[in-house]
Order: structure tokens, then C-alpha cells, then sequence
């Protein structure tokens, strides 16, 4: 009579799992630690980042921290909080590089210990990096070019640059972008270009003497947040804002308001906020074990703002956050 | 041959667990089908509440601010100075009021108020007034949500609450534009289930408040606000989502409360449906064991008794009953059967002592009589002697007779000494020869150690009178017996050959197996059958015959001591 017995513990056991299923069913998942490490925490641009990496991790029910050096070109600072939050138990980490060089020995010291790296905005030279998710921002620096050509649409065009690091591939990528469209036009010349701090006043005291050297400039572009107020605040100094077509990029207060009072005429939008949501759920997917739906190159929406779409509804949505 | 029926512990198994799975099956499916229904309902349910909780909020705070509006606009007959004053302290105790403007006939900003900030020289668009919109409205109306575009550096997201004034006022239209913060923040408390949620949209399907709005202006996450705006109050389940619809009176906005099944619903059917699987698994592992324990308890007594029954069957003498043990109903099974055994066991013996008895008598009643054509023949020969003066051998004639008739009784005695039943043999064979005027001769040849043992009693006779009749009569010379007794082993053989006509093995088959006629006393079949009663089936006769030579029958018995005669003797 051992089959009835067999017959009877194989239903014991299949009860008693599926009670243990019931009882194992109580206790979710251990939430995932997500680490994002900014370029600053300071600009409105990468508020609005947080502002979508936040939604994200609340939608995906991740456990995020948040940190930035104190300027864009303290790459060091950056490599320290990367360590940092390894050794803190991030199992996936949302980057966005100050150096492209630079930084990527720390990434990929992280990535050796099993984190999962995502690059957001600015990428790294790491072959260990899951997914980019960004500007195209040789396409966005052909837009700022071509913004100033529809800007001015007759007679030469005098172009003074105003961009950050050199070292930033994001930066040096716009400004290609934005000279090729130039020398393609025909019609353009880049006067002069500066790199200066990320930082407006630097920006400010810069774009001021490039302009003192400068006066033909009549078209002006800046190529980050930090770098447009600045330059707007040099060209509203010199109350050139009537004879100079500036194009900025990102949205900021002070630009915004700029664009109003025709200091700005243009300004080259980002999507920040779907940067940090995309960058955070691509760490979730990472994390979840659905790398295949992770693309390798997430491009990022990027939208030109001047006077006329400026309170379109469309645009109100993307330049305003909710509070 | 059909097939054999089934055993009845596996069915009697096989029948519980069956009908305790069916009886589970249906159960548990109505069960599940009827908590799913209600789970169903419940989830409409909470969500009907939540968002009538979320209305009566939103309600609450639509009519507060009216009444606060009607208030201010009241004021705005008093002095200058006391009408800024007034609504600076308004503006301070409501935090979400951004600012209060007022706009003349053709639409142009007259006057602001607002908290630390001042509007623009140069407003490029004044979002919170639509001339458009408040000509058509005789009562003012509430805005779509917007950006507060007249300040700069400062661009907060408001709805405009834009009422007429009455005739007689400085201007025609008051603005007030109001963050949704506060009222936000309550409808963003309001959950159903894990990830349901509320939000605040206008009739326009414009998107009021939602505690994703900026997941909705980054274009991440949708709701279909234009077919919400369309749809009538009420609560619908579509899909995998209950969407449950209010409108905030006196209002142009409406409330959607989305609520996940997945989450509200099936999260507690699975939870239910396991625990009602593992419930019915349990109580089908217990009807299983139910099942076995009486099948054992019914069907292991049955088998031991049918094996019983079986061995019973195969040595009905020698099986000894071992009473089975179990139910009350196995336990007389048990009883009857030993009951049986017992009865079947005594009366096989009364039978079998009854068969031998009847023999026996039937033997006695056999030796007793007096075959008359024998005495009559032999009677008639002595006559026939003394008539010729042949006293001698008359003399002879009744003495052989007489010696015969001694031994055949024997004073009772079934076993003789083998010199008897020689003896017997011999005053027979004198007797015949007499008869048949010497046409036959005879001769013994005898171990003298058998002579003391025994032998059943006229056993010689038969075969010899056989040998005499069958094969020496019919003979045209004289014919001749040879008898010999000699042991075997542990048996002792008797030989009668003759030399006669033989037999055909059809004849010696009638000859072992029928009744003797009336003409003989004793058959050899009767010999035969003594011998196998007194000394079992292994001892008797057998009978070779060739036509034309003769015959030769062969006795075996076992040696007999004659002090060992109470051993085989059953007469007595």
C-alpha cells in the first residue's frame, strides 16, 4: 500500500506550499536603492530632473537619493559621491557626467561591483553604461543655430559663443551642431567663442568682454543654463538687446523673464523632467530584470521657446513646474 | 470470462476523493465567483466614496472661496485706502490666492493686488483674463488652470475665478487667481486601493488637478479627459480600471476617482482564491486519508479472509482457522466462516468414517454369504464321490470345504496370517480341481518370512476364482496357477499367474472397476477397494494380461506385523 501513501504526501506537500505561498505572499519585495548623481543640484534644470526622478521612484516604489557637486566642473566631487554610493548599497546608479573622460574609471568601478548604470544628460566614456537617455545635442545646437537664422533673417550673421567646459561632450556636441548650421548657411561667421565657468557670473563677466572685443556680435549663444543667464545678464548690462539675436538653452527664471522683456529671443528647452523620470524607471527595469526593454540611446524631446509659444499651454506645461 | 471487478479499497478511495473533489470543485468556484462579484462591488463602492469625500471637499472649497470672492468684491465700493488694506489682509490669510485683478469694459488690467509682486510694465500675455470667455458668461466663470503670467520671475500655476461686477462699479470684471495647493494637497491624501487615485478635471476636459499633473505635462502618463468630460456621473469598470465619476456641484468641475481591479480586486481574489485552494486541498488530502483508513479498516480483514477461503479450498482437512480480526461486520464474517470451517471440517469426517463403516458392512455382509452355485457344485461333487466309493478323496473334499469356511470367518477377524489365507487359497484350489477333474495345476511359491505377517482376508479367493473362471476354464488343456508370495521393500507382493486365455485391457479395465455378478462372492473390484481403505490409495491391485498367455494380477500390501493388527484393523 505505498502508493496511497505517496499519493498522500505528494497533497500534503502541495497543501503546505501553497499555505506557505499565502503566507510568503505578506512580504513585498525589498525596495531597490537607486542612487542619482547630478552635474549640480542648484539650476532649475536639474530641479526639474529631480522633480521627474522623484515621480519615477514614487511610481516605482524605489528608494532614491539625490546628490550634485557644488560647481559642473568638480568631476572629483562627482567620483567621490559615485564611491560613496556604492558603498552605501546602490544596486543601480542614474549618472550624468561632468567629464566624459574623467569619470568614467569611477563608473566603472561601480559597475564592477554589480551596480547598474544609467547616464542621464551628459554620458561618460564607460562601456559599462545600460542605457543613455539625453538631448541630441548636435540636434540641439543645430536648432539654437537655426532659431538665430530664422531670428535674423537678412544680412550677415556675426555668432559669439558662449559655451561651458570643454570638457563637457554635451557642451562641445551643441557647439558643433550649432557651427556646422552656420557654416552651412553661408551667410554666418563665428566671431568668437569662450568657454567659462557653468556658473552665471562668470558666464556674465565673460560674455561682457567678448562683446567689449566684440561689438559686430549680433547673434549670441549660450549653450547651458548657467552660461544663458549669464549672457543675458551681460547682454541686458550693455542694453544690447534690441540689436543682438541671443538663443539660450534651458529654462530658467531669469531667462524666462528675459525672453518676455526681448533680452532673449529663443531658448532651446530640454526635456529635463522626462531626463531624471526615464533615468529612474531605466534603473527600475535594469533592476527588474527587464533589460531588454532598456534601449541603449533614449533621445529626449527638445522643443524651441521664444516670445510667440511662449504661454501656449504646451509650453507652459513644460517650462512651469507644478509646485 | 468478463472482467474481474474492481478491489474495494481503491474504490471505496477512489469514490471519496472523487466526490469530496467534484463537491470541493463547485464549492470553491462558487465561492470564488461570488467573492469576486462582491470584491467587484466593493471596489465600486470605495471608489464612489472616495470621490463623493473628494467632491465634498473640493465642494466645500469652491463655495468658501465664492462667498470669500462675493466679499471681496463688496469691498471694492469702499475708499482706496481701505479697500488695499482689506485685501492685503485677505491675500495674507489666503495663502492660495496669488493675486486679485480688475479689467475695464474693453478687457485692460486696472489694478493688481498681490503679495510682494508687481505686475510687468509690459504684461506679453495676460493669461488670467479672457475677454472672449467673460463676455460670454453673464455670471464669470472659473479659468482652465494656467501659469500667473503677468509677474516676472514669478510664474506659479493658478485658476482664475472671474466674476462681473454690478453696474456702477470703476471697472467691469474681477480676476482672482488661486493656486490649487491646498485643495491639491487634500486631493492627492485621497488613495483607493495602493495606486487609486482622484483628480479635478473641468467639463472642457481640461485637466483641473491630478497628483500627477506633471507626469501628465511631460506627456509620461495620460488620461483620456476628453471622453471623461463626455461620459455622465456614475461609477464604470472597464477593462482592468473602475473609473468613478462626480460632478462638484455649482461647479464646472467634475471628480475621477481611478482605481485599479488588479490591486483592489484580484489581489484579494488570488489572496482568497489560495487560501480556498489550500483549504480544499487539505480537505481532499483528508478524504483521501479517510478513504484509505476505512478501506483498510474494511478491505485488510476481507483479503485476510479470502485467503483463508483460498487455503481452505486447497487442504479443506488440514486448514486450521485463525479468526480475523476487525469491524464488527468483518468480525462475524469472521465467526460464521470459522463457524464453517468447523461444521464442514466434522462432517467430512462423519462421511468419511461412515464411507469405511458402510464398507466394511457391506464387506461382512459379503464374506458371510455362501456363493450357492459354489456350495452347490462342491456339495454335488462329494456326493458324486461317495456314489463311487471315492471316500478317500470325499473325505478330502469336505475337509477343504469345511477349512475354507473356517478361515473365511475367522472368527470376526478382517486381518488373517497370510498361512491362513493360503491355506484358504489352497482348500479352494483342491475344491476347484476336484471339480474341474484335474484340468488345472497349481503351485505356491511363498517367503516363509511373510508367512506371520497379515493380509486381508480373502484376497486370494477372488483373483483365484478369477484366474479359474475367465482364463483357465475356457481352456482346451490343462492350464496351470502359479501363486507367490514374496516381500518387496516394506510391502509384500502376491503373484496369481495363470496361463489361460488372457484378457483384453478392457476386460481388466470392467474387472478393477464393476461389481462382481451374483455368480462370484467377492470381486476383485472388491478386493481392490479393501486394500486401498485399509492401507490408503498407494496399495492394491494391478493387473497385466496378454491375450492368449495369460494373466498375472499383482497384490501389494504393506507388511503387517502380526502384533501390529490394532494399526489397520478399523473394524474395530
Amino acid at each position: 500500500m505505498t502508493r496511497p501513501v505517496k499519493c498522500l504526501g505528494a497533497l500534503a506537500l502541495a497543501a503546505a506550499c501553497l499555505l506557505g505561498g499565502c503566507a510568503a505572499a505578506g512580504d513585498g519585495p525589498a525596495r531597490y536603492q537607486v542612487a542619482m548623481v547630478a552635474k549640480s543640484t542648484e539650476t532649475d534644470f536639474w530641479k526639474a530632473v529631480f522633480v521627474g526622478a522623484e515621480a519615477a521612484a514614487t511610481e516605482y516604489n524605489l528608494d532614491l537619493s539625490i546628490t550634485g557637486p557644488d560647481t559642473e566642473e568638480d568631476y572629483e566631487a562627482q567620483n567621490a559621491m559615485i564611491a560613496q554610493a556604492v558603498q552605501d548599497g546602490a544596486q543601480a546608479l542614474v549618472f550624468s557626467a561632468i567629464d566624459y573622460d574623467a569619470n568614467a574609471p569611477a563608473i566603472e568601478a561601480a559597475a564592477a561591483q554589480g551596480v547598474h548604470i544609467v547616464v542621464i544628460d551628459s554620458d561618460v566614456n564607460a562601456a559599462s553604461v545600460a542605457t543613455y537617455i539625453g538631448t541630441d545635442n548636435y540636434l540641439a545646437g543645430r536648432m539654437a543655430a537655426e532659431a538665430a537664422l530664422e531670428g535674423v533673417p537678412e544680412g550677415a550673421l556675426k555668432v559669439g559663443i558662449v559655451n561651458y567646459d570643454i570638457n563637457s561632450a554635451n557642451g562641445q556636441a551643441r557647439e558643433r551642431g550649432a557651427v556646422d548650421t552656420f557654416t552651412a548657411s553661408g551667410r554666418s561667421e563665428v566671431v568668437a567663442t569662450i568657454h567659462t565657468l557653468a556658473e552665471a557670473e562668470s558666464a556674465r563677466r565673460d560674455t561682457l568682454d567678448m562683446l567689449r572685443a566684440h561689438p559686430e556680435i549680433n547673434v549670441l549663444l549660450a549653450f547651458n543654463e548657467p552660461t544663458s543667464v549669464g549672457a543675458a545678464q551681460a547682454v541686458e548690462e550693455l542694453q544690447l538687446g534690441d540689436a543682438l539675436w541671443m538663443v539660450g538653452f534651458d529654462s530658467n527664471l531669469v531667462t524666462i523673464d528675459a525672453l518676455q522683456t526681448g533680452i532673449v529671443d529663443a531658448l532651446v528647452l530640454q526635456n529635463t523632467y522626462e531626463m531624471g523620470y526615464f533615468g529612474v524607471q531605466s534603473a527600475y527595469k535594469l533592476l527588474a530584470g527587464q533589460r531588454s526593454e532598456v534601449e541603449r540611446h533614449v533621445d529626449t524631446a527638445t522643443r524651441i521657446i521664444n516670445r510667440d509659444n511662449l504661454f501656449a499651454l504646451d509650453s507652459q506645461k513644460v517650462l512651469f513646474p507644478v509646485s | 470470462m468478463s472482467r474481474r471487478a474492481p478491489r474495494t479499497a481503491p474504490l471505496i478511495v477512489a469514490l471519496i476523493t472523487s466526490v469530496a473533489a467534484v463537491t470541493l470543485a463547485v464549492c470553491v468556484t462558487a465561492f470564488l465567483r461570488g467573492y469576486r462579484t462582491v470584491a467587484v462591488q466593493n471596489a465600486r463602492t470605495s471608489s464612489a466614496q472616495a470621490v463623493s469625500q473628494v467632491v465634498g471637499t473640493v465642494s466645500n472649497y469652491v463655495q468658501n472661496l465664492d462667498d470669500t470672492i462675493s466679499d471681496v468684491m463688496g469691498e471694492m465700493y469702499a475708499a482706496p485706502g481701505d479697500r488695499d488694506e482689506y485685501l492685503e489682509a485677505w491675500l495674507n490669510a489666503r495663502s492660495e490666492v496669488v493675486a486679485v485683478t480688475t479689467y475695464t469694459e474693453a478687457g485692460a488690467l486696472q489694478n493688481c493686488w498681490a503679495l510682494d509682486h508687481t505686475p510687468r510694465r509690459q504684461v506679453l500675455q495676460n493669461l488670467s483674463f479672457d475677454l472672449a470667455a467673460a463676455q460670454n458668461s453673464p455670471d464669470g466663470y472659473i479659468s482652465a488652470p494656467h501659469v500667473e503670467s503677468i509677474f516676472a520671475g514669478y510664474y506659479p500655476w493658478v485658476v482664475t475665478v472671474v466674476r462681473p461686477m454690478p453696474a456702477g462699479a470703476s471697472f467691469r470684471w474681477v480676476a482672482v487667481d488661486v493656486r490649487f495647493s491646498n485643495i491639491g494637497a487634500s486631493i492627492s491624501g485621497v488613495g483607493i486601493g495602493q495606486h487609486g487615485y482622484c483628480f479635478l478635471m473641468d467639463d472642457q476636459g481640461n485637466m483641473v488637478y491630478h497628483p500627477q499633473q506633471q507626469l501628465l505635462y511631460a506627456g509620461i502618463k495620460q488620461e483620456d479627459t476628453a471622453r471623461l468630460a463626455t461620459l455622465a456621473e456614475g461609477t464604470y469598470v472597464e477593462d482592468t480600471i473602475i473609473c468613478s465619476i462626480q460632478d462638484v456641484p455649482d461647479s464646472a468641475w467634475r471628480v475621477v476617482g481611478v482605481s485599479f481591479i488588479d490591486e483592489t480586486v484580484n489581489e484579494s481574489f488570488w489572496q482568497m482564491a489560495r487560501i480556498a485552494l489550500a483549504t480544499a486541498a487539505l480537505i481532499l488530502a483528508a478524504a483521501l486519508l479517510v478513504g484509505w483508513v476505512i478501506s483498510h479498516m474494511l478491505s485488510r480483514p476481507l483479503q485476510r479472509l479470502e485467503n483463508a477461503m483460498e487455503a481452505f479450498e486447497q487442504d479443506a482437512d488440514g486448514f486450521a482457522f485463525q479468526p480475523v480480526a476487525g469491524t464488527r461486520e468483518v468480525q462475524e464474517l469472521s465467526d460464521s466462516f470459522g463457524h464453517m470451517v468447523g461444521r464442514i471440517q466434522a462432517l467430512m469426517t462423519t462421511v468419511r468414517e461412515e464411507e469405511v463403516n458402510l464398507r466394511k458392512t457391506e464387506l461382512k455382509a459379503l464374506q458371510a454369504q455362501i456363493n450357492p452355485h459354489f456350495l452347490y457344485n462342491t456339495l454335488d461333487s462329494i456326493a458324486w464321490m461317495c456314489e463311487r466309493g471315492k471316500n478317500a478323496d470325499a473325505v478330502k473334499m469336505v475337509h477343504a470345504l469345511a477349512k475354507l469356511f473356517r478361515i473365511s470367518i475367522s472368527r470376526g477377524h478382517e486381518l488373517i496370517p497370510i498361512e491362513k489365507e493360503l491355506q484358504h487359497a489352497e482348500a479352494y484350489l483342491l475344491i476347484q480341481k476336484f471339480r474341474y477333474k484335474n484340468q488345472f495345476t497349481y503351485h505356491f511359491t511363498v517367503d516363509e518370512g511373510c508367512l506371520h505377517c497379515l493380509c486381508n482376508k480373502i484376497t486370494l479367493q477372488p483373483i483365484i476364482e478369477n484366474a479359474i473362471t475367465h482364463g483357465l476354464d475356457l481352456l482346451v488343456e490343462p492350464g496351470h496357477i502359479e501363486i507367490e508370495v514374496c516381500a518387496d521393500g516394506s510391502d509384500i507382493l502376491f503373484k496369481v499367474s495363470d496361463d489361460g486365455i488372457g484378457m483384453a485391457p478392457e476386460q481388466v479395465a470392467q474387472l478393477l472397476h464393476s461389481e462382481p455378478g451374483d455368480r462370484t462372492g467377492i470381486g476383485i473390484k472388491n478386493v481392490n477397494d479393501r486394500l486401498r481403505i485399509y492401507f490408503g490409495p498407494q496399495y492394491g491391485l494391478s493387473i497385466e494380461s496378454v491375450p492368449d498367455e495369460g494373466t498375472t494380477v499383482t497384490i501389494r500390501m504393506p507388511r503387517v506385523p502380526e502384533d501390529r493388527e490394532g494399526d489397520y484393523d478399523k473394524t474395530r
